[in-house]
Parts: C-alpha cells; structure tokens; sequence
C-alpha cells in the first residue's frame, strides 16, 4: 500500500539562508549542524541497514554462484543474468505480472475516478457509499484471497441454483480464467483507496472554474473533460504510478488463493523469486532476478512520470 | 457537480446503490457463514440468515489462529515500529528541514530515493543479511527492518508537514537558550500530531496485514503473526470453511476498530502522502 512515486513534487525546501544567525555566531554552526546530525543519524542508520546495505548486497551477489548457505562464493560475472533471459518461468511469471500491471492499472484507475467523480455528486448517503467501498482496503491481501477462493468455488455457484443458471464462476481453476478471477479480487480490494485520492483531488479543484464554464454556457461533458481531468493531472499521475508499482509486488493475495497455479500458471514474479532463493536454495540467481525486476520497476516508473508529468496542468 | 437532487443524480444514485451492494457481497457472505455451522453452509443459500448463531466456530478459529500470541506478536511488532517509525521520521524530517544545507537536502533525496524501491524486490539479501543479524525468530528484528524500509515515506510525509510549521516558536526557544535537541523533544515533536495520527493508520495498516516479512524471519510457532496464522486457517478447515470466515473476522477486527477510531485523519494522511 505504499504510494510509490511521490517523489515527483519539486523538491524546493524552503529554508532562510541563516535561519538562526542571531543566536548562532559564525563559531557555533558547527555545534549547530552536530546536533542536526545526531538527529539525523538513527534514521540513517535504520535506513541503510534495512535498505541500502540488502540493496547493495542483492547487487553483488548476483554476479557469483552463492546458494545462500555454503561458504564458497564465487564472481560469475553476468551468467546469472544470460540464465534470466533463458529462463522460462521467469519470462512467464513476468509476462502474467505485467499483464496483472496493466489491467489492473486501466481498471483501477479508470473505476476509482468514476466512483469518485459519482461519490462527489450530490448523491445522498455519500459518506456510507464511500467507506463501504473503502472497506476492503483495511483487510490484509491473504484474507483477500482466501474470501475469493470461496466467493469463486462455493458461493457464486450457488447463485447458478438458486437462478438456475450455469455460468462457470471457478475463475481460479482454469489457467484462462486465473488472471480475471484475481484481478476481480485485487480491484475489489483497492479501488477503494484509490477512490479515496481522486476524491481527495477532486475536492482542491476550484469551484468558481466550474462556475465561469457554467455562465460561458458550458455543460456537463464539457467540464468533466476540459476541467475536471486536467485538474486531476497530479492524482493521475500518483495513482497510475502507485497501482503500477503495487501490482507487480503482487505476493500475498495469490499465495492465499491460486498458490500460483492451475500449473504455474498465475505465479508472480516475485513468487517466483521466493521459490528459487528459499525452495530451490538459488539465492545468487535469485538475486539477479530481483536486480532485472527493480530495474523494470524503475524505468517504468520514471517513464510514467515523464509522461503523465508532462500533461498536467498548474493552477 | 449542481446542487439539486436531479434526475441525473437519481440515476447516479441507482448505479453507485448497485455498485455497493456487489461490493458488500463478500462481507455479507463472510458474516453470515461465519455464524452458520457446517450442515447450515451444505444445506441452506449463502445469504440466509443463520439458523442459530454458532459461536463454536469462533473458539475453534481463535484456538487454531493461537490468538493472544499471534495477536500479542503482531501488536507489538506493529506499535513499536509504527512509534518508532513517527520519532525518527520525525528526528530526521526535523534536521532536513530546518538544518538548511546541501548535506540535508541530499541526504533527504537519499532516503526519498528508497520510495522507489519496495522491499519485497529486495527481500532476498534482505534475509540473508538480517539472519547473519540474528534477526530470525527475532520480533526486534522484524521491527528494525519495517522501521529502515518504511522510513523513506514516512520521512517524505513528515518533511512535507514540517514545511508548514512556522519557525517563530523554535527561534524563541534558540533565543531562551534552548537547544536544537531540547527544542526538538518539547516543542516541535508535540507539534507533529495531526501527522503522526495520520501516518499511524497508513502505517499500521501496511504492517498489521503484511505477510512476507513474518513468513520469512519468524518460522517459531510463538513468534507467528497473525496474517501468517490466518494463511494455514484455511487449509486446515477446508472441509468446514466456517472457521476460516469466523477467523477472518477475528484477524482483522483490530485494525477495523483502529481504522475506524482514526477514521478522520485517513483521508488527510492519504492527502499528504500524495504530495498535494
């Protein structure tokens, strides 16, 4: 649920050249910066512990052989990385991630926006219309797709008898159907929170543009597409990026409900990298894998910003 | 966008009536078969109400769940890192902003750069790492790591806000011989309330649910969290489901009470982690 990409703000720090020079004479800026820095210091150290140093290891140990146990460690160069593009589970989990990515983003992004733009209107019984499809988003992805696996299986079939219809809901036990089956699951659960952005940005816009279109003779198709979407440029740009990035660390929901399958059919590629480093003990191999997934992940996000930055409109 | 309940808003209204009732299906589903014993769920509809309430599958789940533990782990994991993460991100928002030289903005965009990499793409050396650390079956351990791989949005969030507070009250306290440290501790960290309540709910919300960090480093059965518990309810009860739904409920009623205690500051947290 973390809201990648919001480093995307200009990141001016507004701060006064000397902003305690009459306190501090010229002699003590250094026991100034000193504290600052004591502060500054225990976060750093979280930080480059927890992230810096892992990210820095995952580097380096994808160019040995290392199986994540023995002792013997030796530079391989790029073989892990020749392996990678000759590995074709890999390609496959990629694949079936990148498909999850993209729908999911068109889906989600497209569905928040128009429940945001409809739990907007002057509709009654908002505030409950809003936090019932918010719901979902408190619960952890594992009670997700365990709640779906019913929901596919036991309960929507019944709804066949009571109906007498015959429609096949068991989304998760055709490698066709697998994908749909957890992307319902997955969007059910988060376009909630998206919503909840695009509402968020919907209520900054300005009501007098709205009015001024009005007496220009402006009606509502009109300014839903040449004021409210451009005005929503930045939570675009911060939802697109955010359920791209979420979904391709998309882990828990399917280990809850497919467990990457029928086949290996639904495994993402993080899964895939879970299995070799810990069920196969390739921990170099899997580190290089992590190395070429981080890599996608950033050129895409830096592109999604190139893009959607550049269509966005200032007040 | 008008004011009057028009037409138009009467159709809106029956799409947005229709949306919600799909989207309560599930919930409604997870209640009702909670309650419902196992001959109920074979014989009678999904959505009929239980014939009598069948607490039963609530002791069994809150049993096989192991509840006070994996309840007592995943709170304490949970509370001190998300403290923690608000003291430092705090400690360090604080220096970023007010320290004003090219050390801390670069160090700022050093810890923002971290956004951009999520954990699970480096849990990997992460694991490797962290049991040279001595941080298996270690709950600090687990904490330590949400701490280092929260603290980039949290620091982004808390910066954003730190912008805001005006520095008058902090020159006066330089002036009253304060120091930076002691100013820091009693005048601007009561100060970062509003934010903290905010950052609290986000930050608890991702910790309490998450699966891969638990699963990997605490394999002791008493250090299990609760997410964890609840991946093996299921497979452990495939025939009588029930239990499953009734330790849905149980795993997941204390962020609902959390959520909806702090409801308020939920959206102005989401607002701020959007940058706007």
């Amino acid at each position: 649920m973390r809201l990648e990409g919001k480093n995307t703000q200009p990141m001016s720090i507004t701060i006064s050249s000397k902003p305690t020079s009459i306190v501090h004479k010229k002699k003590r800026v250094n026991a100034r910066d000193i504290q600052y820095f004591l502060l500054l210091l225990p976060p750093l150290v979280f930080f480059i512990v927890a992230m810096i140093i892992p990210l820095i290891m995952g580097i380096y140990n994808s160019f040995t052989d290392w199986d994540g146990i023995s002792l013997e460690k030796n530079w391989i160069g790029f073989t892990n990385y020749i392996e990678i593009s000759k590995d074709e589970m890999f390609i496959q989990s990629f694949k079936f991630t990148g498909l999850f990515m993209i729908f999911n983003t068109i889906i989600q992004n497209i569905a928040a926006f128009f429940f945001a733009v409809m739990l907007d209107s002057s509709i009654k019984a908002k505030n409950f219309y809003r936090t019932i499809i918010f719901a979902p988003v408190l619960l952890s992805p594992i009670l997700v797709g365990q709640i779906w696996t019913k929901m596919y299986g036991t309960i929507l079939p019944s709804i066949n008898d009571i109906f007498g219809l015959s429609i096949n809901f068991n989304f998760f036990s055709s490698p066709d159907t697998v994908l749909t089956g957890l992307l319902v699951a997955n969007n059910w659960q988060w376009i909630g929170y998206w919503m909840l952005i695009y509402l968020a940005g919907l209520q900054a816009v300005p009501k007098d543009i709205y009015e001024a279109c009005t007496v220009d003779g402006g009606n509502w198709w009109q300014k839903f597409f040449h004021i409210t979407i451009p005005m929503l440029g930045p939570s675009i740009t911060i939802c697109t990026i955010g359920i791209a990035t979420g979904s391709l660390k998309v882990y828990e929901l399917i280990v809850a409900s497919t467990g990457g399958g029928p086949g290996d059919s639904s495994k993402s590629t993080i899964m895939h990298i879970y299995d070799t480093a810990f069920m196969s003990q390739q921990s170099s191999y899997a580190s290089a894998m992590s190395v070429v997934f981080l890599l996608v992940l950033l050129i895409f996000a830096f592109i999604q910003l190139k893009v959607l930055r550049k269509r966005e409109v200032e007040l | 966008m008008s004011k009057k309940y028009t037409k138009g808003t009467f159709l809106i209204q029956s799409i947005v009536t229709v949306i919600v009732i799909f989207y309560l299906l599930p919930f409604l589903v997870v209640f009702l078969y909670a309650f419902k014993s196992p001959q109920e769920i074979i014989g009678s509809s999904p959505f009929s109400l239980p014939e009598k309430l069948e607490l039963v599958n609530f002791t069994q789940a809150f049993e096989a769940l192991n509840f006070f533990q994996s309840f007592g782990n995943t709170f304490f994991i949970t509370a001190s890192a998300v403290l923690l993460l608000i003291l430092l991100s705090g400690m360090a928002a604080y220096s970023i902003v007010r320290g004003g030289n090219t050390f801390f903005n670069g160090t700022y965009m050093f810890f923002i750069a971290g956004i951009m990499i999520p954990y699970q793409v480096i849990f990997v050396p992460m694991f490797v790492l962290g049991s040279n650390l001595g941080f298996i079956n270690n709950l600090f351990g687990v904490i330590f790591l949400y701490v280092g791989t929260s603290l980039p949005f949290a620091i982004f969030v808390m910066a954003g806000f730190m912008k805001t507070i005006p520095k008058e009250i902090e020159e006066a306290a330089f002036i009253d011989g304060c120091s930076i440290m002691r100013t820091f501790w009693i005048i601007v960290l009561p100060m970062l309330k509003p934010v903290a309540a905010a950052l609290t709910i986000i930050l608890s919300l991702q910790i309490w649910n998450d699966y891969l960090l638990p699963q990997l480093f605490l394999s002791d059965n008493s250090m299990k969290t609760l997410t964890v518990m609840q991946s093996t309810l299921f497979s452990a009860f495939e025939t009588n489901f029930n239990v499953g739904f009734a330790g849905i409920i149980l795993s997941s009623l204390p962020i609902l009470i959390l959520f909806l205690f702090m409801q308020k500051h939920f959206v102005k947290g989401i607002t701020m982690g959007s940058g706007k």
